[in-house]
């Protein structure tokens, strides 16, 4: 089970008003290498990892990806907060207005709504995990592209943070493989 | 094969970065450091930079689960955590539906503010 902590992992104060920036940062919301999609990945995968390790690694990294979800979606309700139609309208966030007014909805940076295919998941451990650090290093470059278009301290702060999650994550789970590699014979092969 | 502990950032430095391991650091940009708005925001910094140090270095012992030193640690953290909580939802209200706060009338986890609000 879950509990709830009524708290950001990482504080998260954006003062303006960004529209753009906004629908930027759904890439990291609804986007395939988004935070839901990394949260639903590991944990529907740790179900089927091999033994204890995995298990606990994979509901650890993927509990911590709910708490980057909650970052994101601050992030972008702060950055919306108060806009008009007109102000939508020229982000492009036109159609997100007319579909959910100025609500939440996981779809990426395009608009392109979230879709299950995003969860990766094959009941073998070997490929799941090179998916799983695969995925960490495309969040990893998405965050770069994303610090690269805003100046705002309010946002490159959560960013940078959240950059350096995916590194850890990465290495997390590179290091697990490597032990399951050693554990269970198994070469580097196709 | 895996990290050796002698290299841990101190909480604080290691919360701001996301990444408690200094040889696993890898910089883009500044570092940029967090500005609590008043003491209720200074209190619950202090308590994300204990949450996270646990975190890291839970995910660390996932798979290094004999290291007895960060074992210690992550202990003594947790210790840490747990005063400085105890001491937060006195002054300001219930983080969990497991609080002592939660005795006060009315039902005070409707009264504390909702993290994306603060």
């Amino acid at each position: 089970m879950w509990k709830y902590v009524k708290k950001l992992e990482y504080p998260v104060n954006v003062r303006h008003k960004e529209l753009t920036m906004a629908k930027n940062l759904l890439a990291q919301y609804g986007g395939p290498d988004g935070e839901w999609a990394a949260a639903m990945r590991y944990l529907n995968q740790r179900f089927n990892m091999p033994d204890e390790r995995g298990k606990a690694l994979l509901t650890d990294i993927g509990t911590e990806e709910m708490a980057h979800v909650e970052m994101i979606a601050t992030m972008v309700k702060q950055l919306m907060m108060g806009a008009s139609i007109e102000e939508l309208e020229a982000a492009g966030l036109n159609a997100q207005y007319v579909e959910h007014d100025h609500a939440l909805f996981p779809v990426d940076a395009a608009g392109v709504p979230f879709t299950a295919t995003y969860i990766e998941t094959t009941g073998d451990w070997d490929a799941d995990l090179v998916s799983d650090m695969a995925a960490e290093k495309r969040a990893k470059v998405t965050y770069e592209n994303l610090m690269r278009m805003t100046n705002d301290p309010d946002l490159l702060g959560p960013l940078s943070f959240l950059r350096q999650r995916e590194v850890v994550h990465y290495q997390r789970f590179k290091e697990l493989r490597e032990y399951y590699k050693q554990k269970y014979n198994k070469e580097d092969q196709m | 094969m895996y990290n050796e502990n002698g290299n841990l950032f101190e909480p604080y430095q290691g919360f701001i970065r996301g990444n408690m391991f200094q040889d696993l650091y890898s910089s883009f940009g500044k570092v940029y450091e967090i500005k609590p708005m008043n003491e209720q925001a200074e209190l619950l910094t202090y308590i994300d930079m204990l949450d996270f140090a646990c975190i890291d270095l839970g995910l660390y012992l996932d798979i290094d689960p004999d290291n007895i030193q960060m074992i210690q640690l992550y202990n003594q953290l947790r210790e840490e955590k747990k005063k400085i909580k105890k001491q937060y939802e006195e002054s300001y209200g219930p983080l969990t539906l497991a609080s002592k706060a939660l005795e006060a009338r009315p039902w005070s986890w409707d009264e504390t503010p909702w993290p994306w609000e603060v």
